[in-house]
């Protein structure tokens, strides 16, 4: 059975310029979360009727907590960033299939572009034993979030788009310019699609496995308003599938991007 | 347990309420929630003869208390409707409504002949799907056409036959009319609004498919006149939706003539919500004493 839940607010602070951490609690927890499923939240407000989808980005089982990590773009979240402790939400959580680590993947590159990176410290929490690498791009220092947080899982690199923090440039060359030394059995990557097509690009000939998250704006998050449909090559030709149940997590090389 | 048991054109629903189509997939999804048996019933999202791919993306916006949708009937097809879908449905004890679209006349005359079977209990026509370019909206707009086509699949279609209108025309009463003359069995409303939604930094429309369809709170007063309209204008029962989120619309509904009615939208805020309206009707009437039947069209406009 799944469930719509309520949870309440325990923090809701500033991390970055423009950035939102808010950590919230329900007594009533599920089973099994892995890294790569998102939560739909309910916002306090009647004009705002759909759920805003976010990346489950970090979560605690023994403390029934789920972290998001968010950006205001627009309406919802400003709202959002404007909710106090306490407050009670909506919420629909675990959604999405999330990542899957084979057992023999030992050596994994975390790659997250913008918010993109919110998806990244689930999956240490939900995969311990493994040996993990990231590469974290943001448009300039002031947006950075979760290198602290991402530094306790292994090793941290950066790239910036103005140089203001890390290395000058695209994450994605940055993460090729390492692969040698790195040899990651696969790699695990959110972030703009745009991005997807130049990490496409910088691995072209070699057969590592590389699974992206994909962005779709969503309705109601459980697979039956198909808003969210996504183009996927299936051995029975292309396929529409939905972001919310089928993915948001697919393997690269099946999406038609 | 006070009644809350409705007929629709010969077909016994458990209570007034019935997920609307395109918003609640064909039921399994909401069936991980709760049991849907709990239901009137539901209807299926729009099915056409071949598989469809919809709409590009995006295909979905948010507008105050509302939203835009621009899905473009992406469906299965029907045979694999009845292959896939309909065996379990089958051991569901809820009504199965097939709501059905085409581009032409023969499509729906088809259609309307391969979903006459065993398991599906009603037929809803969609002429006002607002997103197909071929066809779809024309047939629904004209009320010639609309007596046209009821009468097209009246013979083909021997399933209780119910025409779903689009509000956006020139006098839903015509429509209304239309549809009774052709031969329907009852007719819902409303489909939803056209509409648009534009960012203004980016001066792009939101939708891929520029133009959509509104549902939602916001379209509310425009269906609740709609169902008052059809209501003095036809004999026919009417199954009212358009923006019904709790069990006071569900109330408004009925008063203004109709005998049952669709959850759209609110579905895809809350999936709880279908059920949730039905258990807040339950207390209603028991905490009043009245069969629901009682309410319908008693709107008072002296
Ligand atoms: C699976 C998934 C995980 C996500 N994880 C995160 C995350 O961890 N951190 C984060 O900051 N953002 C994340 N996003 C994007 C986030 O959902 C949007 O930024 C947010 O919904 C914007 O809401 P708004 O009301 O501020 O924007 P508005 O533009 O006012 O929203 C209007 C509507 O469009 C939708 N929408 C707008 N932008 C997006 C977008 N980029 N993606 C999806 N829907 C959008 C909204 O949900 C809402 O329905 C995620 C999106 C998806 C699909
Ligand atoms: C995502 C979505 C998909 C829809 N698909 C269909 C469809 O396939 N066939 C149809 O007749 N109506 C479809 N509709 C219209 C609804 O059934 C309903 O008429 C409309 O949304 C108004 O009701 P509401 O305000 O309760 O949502 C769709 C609506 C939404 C929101
Ligand atoms: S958001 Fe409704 S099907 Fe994916």
């Amino acid at each position: 059975m799944m469930k719509d839940r309520v949870v309440s607010v325990l923090s809701n602070t500033k991390v970055a310029d423009g950035i939102f951490e808010m950590v919230v609690h329900s007594e009533d927890f599920p089973e099994l979360i892995v890294g790569g499923q998102f939560i739909h939240i309910a916002l306090p407000s009647l004009a705002h009727p759909l759920r805003r989808p976010f990346c489950i980005a970090n979560f605690d089982m023994s403390a029934k907590t789920i972290t998001v990590e968010y950006a205001v773009v627009g309406e919802g979240t400003e709202i959002l960033s404007r909710v106090e402790n306490g407050t009670e939400l909506k919420a629909l959580f675990p959604l999405g299939n999330g990542f899957s680590l084979d057992a023999d993947y030992k050596t994994i590159a975390l790659v997250g572009g913008g918010m993109g990176v919110a998806v990244l410290p689930a999956i240490p929490t939900t995969w311990q034993d493994k040996d993990y690498h990231s590469f974290l791009g943001f448009a300039t220092a002031s947006k950075a979030v979760l290198v602290d947080e991402l530094s306790k899982s292994g090793k941290v690199y950066i790239a910036t788009d103005d140089g203001s923090l890390g290395e000058k440039g695209f994450v994605t060359s940055l993460l090729a310019s390492k692969l040698a030394m790195i040899k990651p059995d696969a790699i695990l990557c959110c972030g703009p699609e745009i991005m997807y097509k130049s990490l496409a690009r910088e691995l072209e000939g070699m057969d590592i496995p590389v699974f992206i998250s994909l962005e779709r704006r969503m309705g109601c998050g459980v697979g039956a308003c198909l808003v969210c449909n996504c183009k996927v090559k299936t051995p029975k030709g292309d396929k529409y599938l939905r972001a919310c149940v089928d993915g948001p997590v697919f393997p690269m090389k099946e999406v038609i991007l | 347990m006070s009644n809350l048991k409705v007929n629709i054109a010969g077909v016994d629903f458990k209570n007034p309420i019935i997920p609307a189509s395109g918003t609640f997939g064909f039921g399994r999804e909401y069936n991980e929630f709760y049991d849907i048996s709990e239901l009137g019933g539901f209807s299926t999202k729009g099915l056409t003869l071949l598989e469809r791919d919809g709409n590009a993306n995006p295909r979905i916006a948010e507008s105050p208390m509302g939203m835009l949708n621009s899905v473009g009937l992406q469906n299965p097809g029907v045979e694999y409707f009845i292959e896939n879908y309909l065996p379990w449905l089958k051991t569901i004890d809820t009504r199965i409504i097939a709501n059905v679209a085409g581009s032409t006349v023969d499509d729906y005359i088809s259609i309307c002949d391969k979903v006459s079977i065993d398991g599906v209990d009603m037929v809803e026509l969609n002429i006002s799907c607002p997103n197909v370019k071929a066809g779809g909206a024309a047939l629904g707009i004209d009320p010639k056409n609309v007596e046209m086509i009821t009468r097209a699949v009246r013979d083909t279609c021997r399933k209780p036959l119910m025409i779903k209108l689009t509000p956006n025309v020139a006098n839903i009463a015509d429509n209304a009319r239309a549809a009774e003359a052709g031969g329907a069995d009852a007719i819902s409303l409303i489909n939803t609004v056209g509409g648009m939604a534009v960012n203004y930094k980016t001066r792009r429309p939101v939708l891929a498919n520029v133009m959509g369809g509104m549902s939602g709170s916001a379209i509310k007063p425009v269906a609740l006149k709609m169902v008052w309209q059809c209501y003095n204008a036809v004999n026919i029962p009417i199954v009212g939706l358009g923006g019904i989120t709790s069990y006071t619309d569900v109330l408004e509904f009925m008063i203004c003539g109709a005998s049952a009615v669709q959850v759209g939208a609110a579905n895809i805020y809350d999936p709880m919500a279908s059920y949730n309206i039905v258990k807040d009707l339950q207390r209603y009437v028991d905490e009043n004493n009245i069969d629901i039947n009682e309410l319908v069209g008693t709107l008072k406009v002296d």
